[in-house]
């Protein structure tokens, strides 16, 4: 079906399921079918901030006294952040605007889009300020074996479900012949291809990012790179929204709360979707031991990492109703709650520079009591 | 109503005090409707996994058995019907939980 930027054609969007009705014509939120998707909207604009309000500067003098095998887990730390948020930057637009039926939900994803490339904007500012040049930083990421490794599996369902909507979209249903390859596309196979990216993406917010933000705030715990450290802390606090929206679509999907034939796939690709969260907990160790392999920092090792990669990820698959295969009951971290924790987030102004704002904080509420002593 | 008994009436509905039994673990714990019933577990020295504290993350999701709350922040992470975010609710009642 060929994708129109305004679809002329009536729909109802209260009827339209999330994914693969009617593309949406006009971009109203005074009716909502998922009206979560607004609130998170809401939230997420609530959070905005600029990286270049955060000041970065005195951590060039910490980064000169890290020891080397701490100046490789730091960079190649904000080598990894920076690929995961160069890939979540554009592929929620390129692959679910697309096929997206649902006016809150298609703003939704190009709100998310957006405070990803705020955060590929804020690892810019933290390397200018670390390094005269960037570039060998920056021209690693695409060089980089390990790195590479994972950009391959983070991009893959991606990728797979961008093509299939491109074919169903210039060629409609039917097994087609492309570069020598077959094809087979109808809306089942779409489906399919849409709930396994979905899982991959909300593995990588749930999962992929924890192991870096980890890294930071372990040099955070031992006063180093504090700037750097204030900019993970809005990004995590980001993507624990991010996180949020997709486990809210698994979970609409697999109660039957939107599309049923959305609901026979959660069923039927259960275990795949499964081992899409167990193997990026395995990638994420192996990265671990990548990071250290020169060493350890004060404060953090590789197996306490791994711990933390289990423990987190027993608590996210629960989130979406998968079993976890993991032991890890304590969390071996506990520090990692303060600097998640989005009261922290918001700093004094005398402190630092303001990064959020309230705006309209007007409490309008009026409860009968406030009346209590009037006398008339 | 004269200005006095409302503000009492008021100083007694912040201080209502509710009885909170976790599933595996001996005697209730008293809760107040106060502040939120992370806060007051936490006050008991238990360990509740927890991250943004304001209902947006899910990660101190907990199972209500009986009881009820009542949420002092809208919770925007994804909830069974049968569970709660402490972070962001106060008790309504007593309550059985059992922590995730």
């Amino acid at each position: 079906m060929k994708y129109t930027t305004f679809n002329q054609k009536v729909s109802n969007p209260l009827t339209e399921p999330m994914f693969f009705g009617n593309p949406v014509n006009v971009a109203r939120y005074d009716q909502q079918k998922h009206n979560i998707f607004e609130k998170l909207i809401e939230k997420q604009i609530s959070f905005f901030w600029r990286p270049e309000e955060v000041d970065v500067s005195k951590d060039r003098v910490d980064f000169q006294k890290l020891t080397d095998s701490e100046k490789h887990i730091f960079i190649s730390n904000l080598k990894y952040q920076t690929l995961l948020d160069s890939v979540q930057g554009r592929s929620p637009n390129i692959a679910f605007l697309p096929i997206v039926s649902l006016p809150e939900l298609e703003t939704w994803i190009e709100t998310w889009s957006f405070f990803e490339t705020i955060h590929s904007r804020s690892y810019t500012h933290i390397l200018r300020n670390l390094f005269s040049d960037p570039s060998d930083v920056f021209e690693d990421i695409v060089l980089n074996d390990e790195i590479k490794l994972r950009a391959s599996d983070i991009s893959r369902y991606y990728d797979d479900l961008i093509f299939a909507t491109q074919l169903w979209q210039t060629q409609g249903e039917g097994r087609h012949h492309v570069d020598g390859q077959d094809y087979l596309i109808n809306q089942r196979e779409l489906k399919k291809k849409l709930y396994l990216c979905m899982n991959s993406v909300n593995a990588l917010e749930a999962i992929r990012f924890y192991v870096s933000f980890a890294c930071t705030f372990a040099f955070a715990e031992r006063e180093m790179m504090e700037g750097n450290s204030k900019i993970i802390r809005l990004i995590a606090r980001d993507e624990n929204l991010h996180l949020t929206s997709t486990q809210h679509i698994l979970n609409i999907w697999a109660r039957g709360k939107d599309d049923p034939e959305m609901k026979e796939i959660a069923e039927e690709c259960h275990d795949q979707a499964r081992d899409i969260f167990i193997k990026a907990v395995e990638q994420e160790k192996q990265w671990a031991s990548y990071l250290f392999q020169h060493g350890s920092m004060i404060g953090l090792n590789k197996d306490i990492l791994c711990q933390y990669v289990e423990f987190i990820a027993t608590h996210r698959m629960s989130a979406i109703g998968m079993e976890s295969p993991f032991e890890v009951t304590t969390n071996p971290l506990p520090w990692m709650n303060n600097y998640l924790n989005s009261d922290n987030v918001q700093v004094a102004p005398q402190e630092s520079e303001i990064s959020s704002y309230l705006v309209g904080q007007i409490d309008s509420e009026v409860n009968a009591d406030d009346f209590g002593d009037f006398d008339l | 109503m004269t200005s006095e008994t409302s503000i009492s009436e008021d100083m007694d509905k912040t201080r209502i005090i509710y009885q909170v039994r976790l599933v595996n673990t001996p005697g209730p714990l008293p809760c107040t409707s106060k502040c939120s019933l992370l806060d007051s577990l936490e006050s008991h020295q238990l360990e509740v996994h927890s991250h943004c504290r304001e209902g947006f993350c899910g990660a101190c999701r907990t199972k209500l058995i009986h009881g009820e709350v009542e949420y002092i922040t809208d919770p925007l992470a994804y909830i069974d019907d049968d569970e709660i975010l402490p972070c962001c609710c106060v008790p309504k009642s007593d309550l059985v939980i059992k922590l995730g």
